[in-house]
């Protein structure tokens, strides 16, 4: 990985880095199938789907008996006890616990019955939550104040990893270091440079069915997965995740034969490597030894105009917001994303009108690309016909982090916007030292402008189509403070949805109001390319499964006859 | 008796040099530094969720009070835990200050011996091409960045695409052999960039000294080179030498390598350090910068001590 989890406490695991490694320690309910594309879920530590209320409002979720934490001294006698819906019940109440300094909270605001009273009351875990409750020993029960159709993802998450509550109590803050769940694997070492596993002892010896999985054998066969099929994983004896951000590092241990196995394509060795980019291939040697898989990010790059300045978004004075109306869509219209797409991501990327990205279910490949196209004549021209002209035109802020590549994105957004008029001095770099002070820039609705890059939890255009939504302004996650009242009402209204054709229109509306109203310059999804070596039988996939393909992870000696037959 | 006089009135004299770098460095920390709250915030914080984060960093309380409760960690030597990974910061620091010892320790006695070395050849053959010789090579060492020499000497020594000799990265230090595996690659680089900063700095140092009356009368004495070298220059030079590396040592102890720990994936406390200060964890920077402090007085006093060991004539009082 290009850099090291802070925590490995579920209620913590906000980051991709965290999660790749907290699913494999600790179970969730649910689980994305390993192979199945697009993404379909599965019972995991639950030992069914969830039976739903006809009002969709109760889920009945029965939990696997006999599932055992890992042996710790934190249990009597070191060893680990059964897991119990009543683990459940205490993990989810912890995203509460201010103490905790949970991430994840946002997920179950405002969704189940009493959670938010329990914290306001002091997050005392001895007080129950009616929505909340452990009927018995091993069946959940939620019942949640609206209907919540993207609630079972929400139980695939790192976030929704089940803890033992003697471990959180026997090593205080230090939890976060000392992992202790009932996952396919248990951590023996970490640092900042690299965190070892080992198998679990006491997980639950369940043998593979690959065709449960959604195995496809016509663009599955050739990386050898067939191979686990019917064995029961963890496969291998030691399982080490380094945390190397250097991608020279990353690339000369890869090539090594005997260090790191799998690792994504660092973009200063994709020439070096690749045969061709469209589509993308392997010089022969590299395909000779290893494997290559290429996947569509969970997520997308884009940037947002803040509504709330009045210079770019809402103004009092409808003359003045009409023509700024027309400034954001002129803005728009001079972002060259093929260039981008060329210049940072090898033209591989993906680059779509809108915020539904092309990796969930309701994206509309044919929606009109006008949002993407770079056309700075009709740019200047909308500039112009709205009374925009040099010196009318506003000082932008453009803040960044710092780093050279920082510095040539906005380089290059400049120079974009200086072909449609934009004068030079009226773009301004503003460049704070940590990310942890643009966030906090963004949060506190400091900048004009803000660019940045967005992760979905869950395949579900709901998860992006939140950016956009009135009540999530800042400090939330609507960093553009987009405020429609028609927007806001259709997000209400799908998000008690279950998926239908229904619910896809009314968020592909959303969408059309949102690129109508010229909020964002949207967007891209990069295109990531893993290696590995040839004898790893893996199907990697950091996509909402996070790490968890690490649990169907197995290596064989080199120049094993099963290789041989793959070739 | 007189040492340790002069020691215990060091030290008290060293306090408030390290009170004064705390309250610098705290005032810096506090208003210049990176605020910890939004990186700790889940996706979608609320006000509220903001307020309580602020609260458990202590942000909402007034600077003196914050600073007061920094002096009493200081006495007790209890820095609380990480504000990002919550471990303890006294385990971080006993974890990852003996790995970046044990990391930069053959690299800067190495670096300092060979300098000494190579300023002393180069300074008996002043003006001479063995001289010259010399001072280009610590010309190249000095003009290639660190980073290239990292970089450079992985390639070489341990990728498939050079001699593929010893591990690109990781650490181990279970056997000697495994030690001088891991540890050889860095030091290298290390070695190759630190040699030409030392032999510039010695040779310069041994030159002045190889310039004085006794020297010319010693040598007109026809005292033999070797004699002349040890008893009247390098001992006579031995004051600037004892300071260059005694106060390399704070350095080395607590900042690390960042450069070679990243490349390397050597858990040390460069790279702790690194990310303390660009994420704001103020645990750990205010254990460090007391560390340092206290390190500099230590290395000050050291330095003072072994003054007086290479030269008698100095006076401890």
């Amino acid at each position: 990985m290009d850099s090291a989890p802070t925590s490995l406490d579920p209620v913590r695991a906000s980051t991709l880095y965290a999660n790749q490694l907290v699913v494999n320690l600790y179970d969730t309910l649910y689980a994305y199938k390993y192979l199945q594309r697009p993404y379909k879920l599965r019972p995991n530590l639950a030992a069914a789907m969830p039976k739903i209320s006809p009002d969709g409002l109760t889920y009945s979720i029965p939990v696997k008996k006999g599932v055992y934490f890992a042996d710790d001294p934190a249990f009597p006698g070191g060893k680990g006890r059964e897991l119990t819906a009543g683990d459940f019940v205490y993990s989810l109440k912890r995203h509460f616990d201010p103490s905790t300094r949970p991430g994840g909270a946002w997920l179950w605001q405002g969704r189940i019955v009493g959670l938010d009273e329990w914290k306001q009351a002091g997050s005392d875990y001895s007080q129950e939550v009616p929505g909340l409750r452990a009927i018995d020993s091993h069946l959940v029960q939620l019942t949640l104040q609206r209907p919540y159709p993207q609630l079972v993802d929400t139980l695939a998450l790192g976030f929704s990893g089940v803890v033992p509550r003697e471990a959180v109590e026997y090593y205080g803050r230090e939890f976060s270091i000392n992992p202790v769940g009932s996952g396919p694997f248990r951590l023996v070492s970490y640092d900042s440079s690299r965190a070892v596993l080992v198998p679990q002892e006491n997980y639950r010896r369940e043998p593979v069915d690959l065709e449960y999985e959604g195995y496809d054998p016509v663009t599955q066969s050739r990386y050898g997965v067939a191979l686990i099929d019917g064995r029961i994983p963890p496969f291998v004896d030691r399982l080490e995740v380094n945390f190397i951000k250097e991608g020279s590092a990353r690339w000369s241990s890869f090539t090594k034969s005997n260090e790191i196995q799998y690792a994504g394509l660092p973009n200063e060795q994709v020439e070096r490597v690749l045969a061709s980019i469209d589509p993308v291939t392997l010089k022969p040697e590299y395909a000779e030894k290893y494997h290559m898989k290429t996947a569509l990010e969970a997520g997308f790059v884009y940037s947002t105009f803040n509504m709330d300045f009045p210079e770019f978004g809402y103004n009092d004075n409808p003359e003045r917001a009409r023509r700024n109306h027309a400034l954001r869509c002129a803005m728009i219209r001079g972002f060259d994303w093929e260039s981008r797409n060329e210049s940072w991501y090898s033209g591989i990327g993906e680059v779509f009108p809108g915020i539904i990205p092309p990796v969930v279910p309701e994206f509309d490949p044919g929606l009109a690309r006008d949002s993407v196209t770079y056309d700075p004549e009709g740019a200047r021209a909308l500039l112009a016909e709205h009374g925009w002209n040099a010196e009318s035109l506003p000082v932008l802020t453009y803040g960044t982090t710092p780093g050279p590549t920082s510095r040539l994105f906005f380089e290059q957004f400049r120079a974009w916007m200086m072909r449609i008029g934009y004068p030079k001095d009226k773009i301004i770099l503003k460049t704070y030292a940590t990310f942890g002070d643009i966030v906090k820039a963004w949060r506190n609705s400091e900048l004009p402008f803000i660019s940045k890059g967005w992760g979905l939890d869950y395949p579900d255009a709901e998860n992006t189509l939140q950016l956009f939504y009135g009540p999530n302004a800042s400090p939330g996650s609507n960093d553009g403070n987009y405020r429609n009242p028609e927007y806001d009402e259709l997000y209400r209204r799908a998000g008690v949805m279950l998926p239908s054709p229904e619910r896809t229109e009314l968020y592909r509306r959303m969408n059309q109001m949102m690129i109508d109203d010229c909020v964002a310059i949207t967007g891209l999804s990069r295109v990531g390319i893993t290696l590995w070596h040839r004898n790893v039988i893996a199907l990697p996939d950091r996509n909402f499964v996070g790490g968890r393909f690490m649990y169907y992870v197995d290596v064989l000696e080199p120049g094993a006859p099963e290789l041989e037959a793959l070739r | 008796m007189e040492v340790l006089q002069y020691i215990v009135r060091k030290l008290i004299a060293g306090i408030p040099l390290v009170l004064g770098v705390t309250l610098i460095s705290f005032v810096l920390i506090v208003y210049f530094g990176p605020d910890k709250t939004y990186e700790l915030l889940g996706k979608n914080p609320t006000a509220e969720e903001i307020a309580e984060i602020r609260s458990q960093l202590g942000y909402d309380q007034p600077f003196t009070t914050r600073y007061l409760d920094y002096l009493r960690e200081v006495i007790r030597l209890e820095f609380g835990n990480s504000e990002s990974t919550d471990e303890k910061v006294s385990s971080i620091l006993a974890r990852t200050i003996p790995t970046s010892l044990a990391l930069a320790i053959p690299g800067f006695i190495l670096g300092n011996l060979l300098g000494v070395m190579l300023a002393l050849v180069a300074a008996y053959f002043r003006g001479y091409w063995i001289d010259k010789f010399i001072m280009g090579f610590a010309a190249v060492g000095m003009s290639i960045s660190f980073l290239i020499a990292i970089i450079g000497f992985q390639i070489l020594l341990s990728s498939s695409d050079g001699l593929d000799l010893l591990p690109v990265r990781g650490w181990d230090t279970s056997t000697p052999l495994q030690y001088i595996r891991y540890v050889t690659v860095p030091t290298l680089a290390t070695v190759f960039v630190a040699l030409g900063y030392n032999t510039r700095f010695y040779r310069a140092v041994i030159v002045e000294e190889m310039t004085r009356d006794h020297v010319r009368t010693a040598r007109a004495f026809g005292v033999p080179p070797a004699q002349l070298f040890y008893r009247n220059i390098l001992k006579n030079s031995m004051i600037p030498i004892v300071t260059r590396i005694m106060f390399s040592i704070p350095v080395i102890v607590i900042s690390g390598s960042l450069l070679l720990e990243s490349y390397f994936g050597i858990p040390g406390v460069g790279k702790v350090t690194y990310d303390a200060i660009v994420t704001g964890d103020q645990p750990i920077l205010k254990a460090v910068v007391v560390l340092t402090a206290v390190l500099f007085v230590v290395a000050q006093l050291l330095a003072d001590i072994c003054y007086r060991i290479v030269d008698p004539r100095v006076s401890l009082k």
